[in-house]
């Protein structure tokens, strides 16, 4: 728990460093977690060729983490069900605040910053009453401001739509309690759902996939520049079924779901880790790293294009040819429609998500 | 940027070597699942039986088929993949943890609504999976709430609804564990498992969930914290069978263990010590619904019960699984 010292401190050091951008620290392409060599947890700085620009300690595994919009800071979120998440300035290392939980909340490990980089959204967990909410901060001062219903149970991603003036949430549906561990408490009567909310948490529109999918736990999303929303499922059901593991929605229109042949399909384990849009727009990818494999689709057709077959691949984002990914083996690499190409290979487990620091969409 | 303009190279192979598994694959569906779902489907006709001659919540006849069938159903549980998942067959058995009182509700309902559904059990079979199984006649027969709501006929019918609900449930888990059986034996063709490896990953994950649902739901919820434990939260508390759950639940799961290990002696002999030191911790705890999980002296003894647990769990995931192929994977282990 932060005290109150160490809190003014972080504060004052905020106030005293000018703000500097992310050109200052090499212009990153990307975020991303990591295991490194000498055992140590670690939030890093990409390029587009997965060089590392920086990479600065973190207290334990990480999961997702937030960019600023403009400033070389990021909200690094700890491993779910994390009760805090550390504000790093990306050009010292330095800790300028730590964002802690209140009583009977925890973090999912995801969250975004409004286009001005005013305010800091987070999903959280209720855990008593099994809700999910969606909590505000000052992202000057990271202080808690309030917090809204989620729309649903276990949020997990959430983004920021391209209009700056809502957000889309994907609701896993699944209820745990940090008691259990991560032992799923309501399979047989969950109902994951997409929710777009406005900035003030007033619901726009909620998303449900039918009745027979309802265990489809919706749980990663990508937003285009248009605001078609991508998003990735993890299956809860029987495992000999093999529903589709991606979505495309735009809002007020019902959800599009698309999947691999059959043979392709049941091999994934019914698990999706995470989803991009290339950076045209044109083609959306998940990865699936139970299944080693990162399937690749044409939007426009809604049609499956190919698979690569890739260990524990997992992080994705936008590149500048297509799409790039990040493995647990520690491989950064480029997809680009047709084949698959190591970039680079450091000596590290890259974590789940490739955060992007600015839209190539 | 350093450029390594190659195409990647298939998925590196998993750790274990290819091995024979057959041995393993027949003897674990052989003495391991179908004993088991034929005794639940026994215990469970006797339960209906049992109902239908004395249908009185105090029936001592009922509740101990209750019991017998219970027993029966938490040695098997752990099995949940194939024919105990389908249908949400599991789920309809055990409705458990109830975070939000489901099961009491749908019993009200069917009561206050006198629901006909009662009395056809394929009718009832298409009711809230929270008003089936265990957990609901457990209610029925255990909770006061429950003893004077609606109409005494009404509640007996309820009761015999739920136990031959339960019977027929158990009926064709059984029957299709007879055919699954051979898919995990026989993989590739039309079985759901390409390979013998992947057979054994689904039943070394048999095993590992069955140990994380004891360590961390069947204990984990009852010891809350240590400032806010939660006794009210046990599984059963009602019949107190809560600790009784956590004994059946290492004696089955000791059992696959050891099948699972057959090939490799040191690492069978290291579960083997694991579990009886855990079963043994079980034995010397006197507090069947976990009540006393609130007072120090009674928490120490249960969260020790659940240390030695996740001991287990960590023999059998450093020491067993690499041994059966289970990739180590950084993200496809993270699952989030």
């Amino acid at each position: 728990m932060t005290n109150r010292r160490d809190f003014l401190t972080g504060l004052a050091a905020a106030s005293l460093a000018p703000a500097t951008g992310w050109a200052s620290v090499g212009a990153p392409a990307f975020l991303a977690a990591g295991l490194f060599p000498d055992g140590a947890f670690r939030l890093a700085g990409l390029d587009e060729g997965g060089d590392i620009l920086f990479s600065l300690p973190l207290p334990a595994r990480g999961h997702a983490a937030a960019a600023h919009p403009r400033k070389a800071q990021a909200v690094a979120f700890a491993r779910r069900p994390g009760t805090f998440a550390l504000v790093i300035d990306c050009a010292t290392g330095r800790e300028l605040a730590r964002l802690q939980a209140p009583e009977g909340r925890h973090f999912y490990g995801h969250g975004t910053f409004t286009a001005d980089g005013t305010r800091f959204f987070a999903t959280e967990n209720d855990y008593e009453a099994g809700e999910g909410r969606v909590s505000l901060w000052d992202a000057t001062s990271f202080e808690r401001l309030g917090e809204v219903s989620s729309g649903g149970v276990g949020p997990h991603d959430m983004r920021l739509m391209p209009d700056g003036q809502s957000l889309a949430i994907a609701n896993g549906g699944i209820e745990t309690h940090p008691e259990t561990g991560r032992t799923k408490l309501n399979l047989p009567v969950m109902q994951p759902n997409l929710t777009y909310l406005d900035l003030s948490g007033n619901l726009l529109e909620r998303v449900e996939l039918p009745g027979d999918l309802h265990k489809n736990s919706i749980r990663h999303l990508s937003v285009r520049s248009d605001g078609l929303v991508g998003f990735a499922m993890q299956w809860q059901g029987n495992q000999t079924k093999h529903p589709p593991l991606l979505g495309l929605h735009h809002r007020g229109a019902p959800p599009q779901l698309l999947s691999a042949p059959e043979d392709l399909q049941n091999t994934l384990q019914g698990y999706a880790g995470s989803i991009a849009f290339s950076s045209n727009g044109s083609e959306v990818a998940i990865t699936c790293p139970r299944g080693n494999a990162l399937h690749l689709f044409d939007v426009a057709g809604g049609s499956f294009t190919r698979a690569f077959e890739l260990e524990d691949v997992c992080g994705l984002g936008a590149g500048p040819d297509g799409l790039v990914f990040t493995t647990g083996t520690g491989t950064f690499g480029a997809v680009d429609g047709l084949r698959a190409r190591v970039l680079a290979r450091p000596d590290c487990q890259w974590d789940n998500h490739l955060i992007p620091i600015r839209s190539h969409a | 940027m350093r450029l390594f303009a190659f195409a990647i190279a298939l998925t590196a192979p998993l750790a274990a070597s290819a091995q024979d598994r057959a041995a393993i694959l027949t003897d674990v569906p052989s003495a391991h699942i179908l004993p088991r779902f034929a005794e639940l489907a026994d215990a469970t006709e006797a339960l209906s039986d049992a109902s239908q001659s004395d249908c009185a919540p105090q029936s001592e006849a009922l509740r101990t088929a209750y019991g017998t069938a219970f027993d029966a159903w938490i040695s098997a549980s752990h099995l949940r993949f194939g024919p105990t998942e389908a249908d949400d067959r599991a789920f309809a058995m055990a409705f458990w943890p109830d975070t939000k009182g489901f099961t009491p509700k749908a019993l009200s309902q069917h009561i206050a609504a006198e629901d006909p559904a009662v009395n056809d059990t394929a009718a009832y079979a298409e009711t809230s999976v929270a008003g089936r199984g265990f957990f609901a006649l457990e209610q029925m027969l255990y909770d006061p709430k429950f003893a004077d709501q609606g109409s005494a006929e009404y509640r007996c019918a309820l009761i015999r609804a739920i136990t031959a609900d339960i019977d027929a449930n158990a009926d064709a888990m059984a029957e299709e564990w007879q055919s699954y059986a051979v898919k995990l034996k026989q993989p590739g063709g039309d079985s759901p498992y390409r390979t013998q490896d992947e057979a054994m990953q689904e039943l070394f994950k048999a095993l590992s969930t069955g140990l994380q649902f004891t360590a961390e739901t069947r204990l984990g919820r009852p010891l809350g914290t240590f400032d806010r434990p939660r006794p009210n939260r046990a599984e059963a508390r009602r019949s107190e069978r809560a600790l009784r759950h956590v004994e059946l639940s290492l004696i089955a799961l000791q059992d696959l263990a050891a099948r699972l290990s057959a090939d490799h002696p040191e690492i069978a002999q290291d579960l083997d010590v694991a579990f009886n030191r855990a079963i043994k911790s079980a034995r010397s705890i006197d507090d069947p619904a976990f009540a006393g999980v609130a007072d120090p002296a009674g928490r120490f003894r249960v969260e020790a019960l659940q240390q030695a647990v996740n001991d287990i769990r960590t023999i059998a995931t450093t020491e067993l699984g690499p041994t059966l192929g289970i990739s180590a994977g950084f993200n496809s282990l993270d699952g989030d």
